[in-house]
């Protein structure tokens, strides 16, 4: 039986290249490159794996801004049949991505709809849920595996004591984990069949009220000593000393 | 004010609670049976009983926020409570601030911190929220002697089926409390490689500990072991890094160390910019000899 599945997709800077600004100790990501955020390549991946045993077609959709073409072209490659990219994402606000991403889902036709349950860069955890209920959909979160059959799907999710076995019937939301699956690499001949897809463009239009404002962003200080040994001998030495201290 | 507090894990709750002592009062809602719970100052605790599914766990908080004068609700950031703050913030249409590690209370609002960029940023902000989530290590865990009453729930049934719980291993170890550890990271390269770290342990009579995927992804060591911002949070007196490469998610966990060793083969490897002291070198040379200066 096949199943249509929206894959939501986010493209986040490239965190390891953000430097500080000595002077303001705020992070730097101006210039800085987007790339795939991880947790929805895992998305993605688990999409394509239904898709191949089960047929159906995959929609990504995307809220971030133009540089986002890049981001689908990957995703394209790795499997996705249609993307959506809307444009006009600021700040990372839940409530407010997950009303836009609703509003456009709403228009899609699907079984499933599946994200990362923390992204890597703001790492709120809460969008699954929030569109979940803007969709009145059943929320399958953080699996670390999925299976289906016959309109029903059963996920594991893992917490911090427990492994839970929970099913819903289709259309549901699912989040998944960094656990779910090792995404694919495709192979260079699909990328550059991707780039030529199109890629369709909308502006968002959703407006919501901030009810907090942000007083400081700043790189978390770090002072330490930073002394650094090459010499094996000295250094064991010298942290041998650390730790007897520590030990008293 | 008076809180409502959700927590799914014993620490996380006995952590809120004695953060909240003094600043109003509160009432933990749980799954979790520990009659320690009890010490910490709730004027109740409420023991939610049947499977739990966050749909029915976000209503039930959903009804109680609504009829029980509650003026803030803080949810430990779990699996769980993650899911369930975001099911009560879109039902009940409150914007949650989430993943906090430091809240302030004013008249009328609430000023906290968070991470952003992946940990690469501290943002401060200053909110009319009433939802919240909570990183472990919120507080100190202080116990008092009071007796919170306990009650007990049911969970609603919701939408999704639970099928079946199958409960992990029994936590191992209490990170928190360690005054030295010794944490290891990919670096290690085989599981039996632990065995060669074992002696530093005991010679510092320290924990051992480990990143997200040694503890996850490779079980060389028990989940309870893991540092970083989706595990544990941890202060020692020393904390050894072992070829762990100081990605800002594990920083997140230890940063609130007193003293940070690392040893790393790759002398620029990010975790040299978090420490205090360094050596450049293979984990497997390196620890004998520390344990030989000991
Ligand atoms: C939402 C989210 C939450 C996360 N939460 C956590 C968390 O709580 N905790 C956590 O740790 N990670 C977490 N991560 C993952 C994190 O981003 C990193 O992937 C992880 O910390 C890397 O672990 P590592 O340092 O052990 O491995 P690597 O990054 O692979 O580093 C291994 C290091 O070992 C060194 N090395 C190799 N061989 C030797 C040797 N023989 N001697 C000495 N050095 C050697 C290498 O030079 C390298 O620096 C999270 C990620 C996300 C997206």
């Amino acid at each position: 039986m096949p199943y249509d599945i929206v894959v939501l997709i986010k493209q986040i800077p490239d965190l390891e290249l953000i430097k500080v600004n000595q002077e303001t100790g705020e992070p730097i990501t101006d210039g800085v490159p987007f790339k795939f955020e991880n947790l929805s390549k895992n998305s993605v991946e688990a999409a394509v794996r239904i898709k191949e045993k089960n047929g159906g077609k995959i929609t990504a959709v995307l809220f971030g801004n133009e540089k986002g073409t890049q981001v689908m072209k990957e995703a394209y490659a790795m499997g996705v049949d249609e993307g959506v990219l809307i444009t006009g994402y600021s700040e990372n606000n839940p409530v407010l991505t997950a009303k836009v991403l609703a509003q456009k889902i709403k228009q899609l036709h699907y079984d499933l709809v599946i994200l990362g349950n923390q992204s890597a860069d703001s790492m709120s955890g809460m969008v699954a849920g929030l569109v979940a209920t803007e969709l009145n959909l059943p929320l399958l979160s953080n699996a670390v595996s999925i299976e289906v059959a016959d309109r029903i799907v059963k996920v594991s999710t893992a917490t911090e004591k427990d492994v839970i076995k929970s099913e819903a019937t289709m259309p549901a939301v699912i989040s998944v984990t960094q656990e779910t699956n090792e995404p694919r690499f495709p192979p260079v001949l699909q990328i550059i069949k991707a780039g030529k897809k199109n890629i369709t463009t909308e502006q968002s239009t959703v407006k919501i009220e901030n009810t907090s404002k942000i007083i400081s962003k700043k790189a978390p200080k770090s002072e330490r000593k930073r002394l650094i040994f090459e010499d094996v001998d000295k250094g064991a030495q010298e942290v041998a000393k650390v730790l007897k201290e520590a030990m008293k | 004010m008076k809180f409502l507090i959700f927590s799914d894990i014993e620490d996380s709750a006995k952590q809120v609670m004695s953060f909240l002592k003094g600043k109003g009062d509160f009432v933990l809602y749980t799954t979790e049976k520990g009659e320690s719970l009890t010490k910490y100052g709730a004027q109740k605790i409420v023991l939610l009983t049947g499977k739990p599914e966050v749909k029915g766990i976000s209503s039930l908080l959903s009804d109680e926020f609504s009829s029980g004068g509650y003026d803030l609700v803080m949810i430990a950031s779990t699996v769980l409570g993650r899911d369930i703050a975001s099911l009560f913030s879109g039902q009940k249409s409150i914007e949650v601030i989430p993943e906090i590690f430091e809240i302030k209370f004013n008249s009328g609002t609430v000023t906290t911190k968070r991470y952003g960029l992946g940990g690469k940023a501290v943002i401060e902000e200053e909110s009319r929220s009433k939802v919240f989530t909570f990183l472990s290590g919120l507080s100190d865990d202080v116990p008092g002697d009071g007796s919170s009453p306990i009650e007990t729930k049911n969970i609603p049934e919701g939408v999704v089926k639970i099928l079946a719980i199958e409960q992990k291993k029994a936590k191992e170890v209490n990170l928190e409390k360690a005054n030295i550890i010794i944490a290891v990271g990919r670096g290690l390269g085989k599981m039996e490689g632990i065995q060669q770290i074992e002696p530093l342990v005991k010679a510092v009579r320290g924990e051992l500990a480990g990143s997200r995927p040694v503890c996850l992804d490779y079980h060389w060591l028990s989940e309870d072991r893991q540092v970083g911002y989706s595990g544990r949070t941890v202060k020692p007196k020393a904390y050894v890094a072992l070829g762990i490469s100081g990605q800002i998610q594990h920083i997140a966990g230890m940063r609130g160390s007193k003293v940070v060793v690392a040893v790393n083969k790759d002398k620029n490897a990010p975790i040299f910019q978090e420490a205090d002291y360094g050596i450049v070198g293979d984990l497997y040379q390196i620890v004998p000899k520390i344990v030989s200066y000991l």
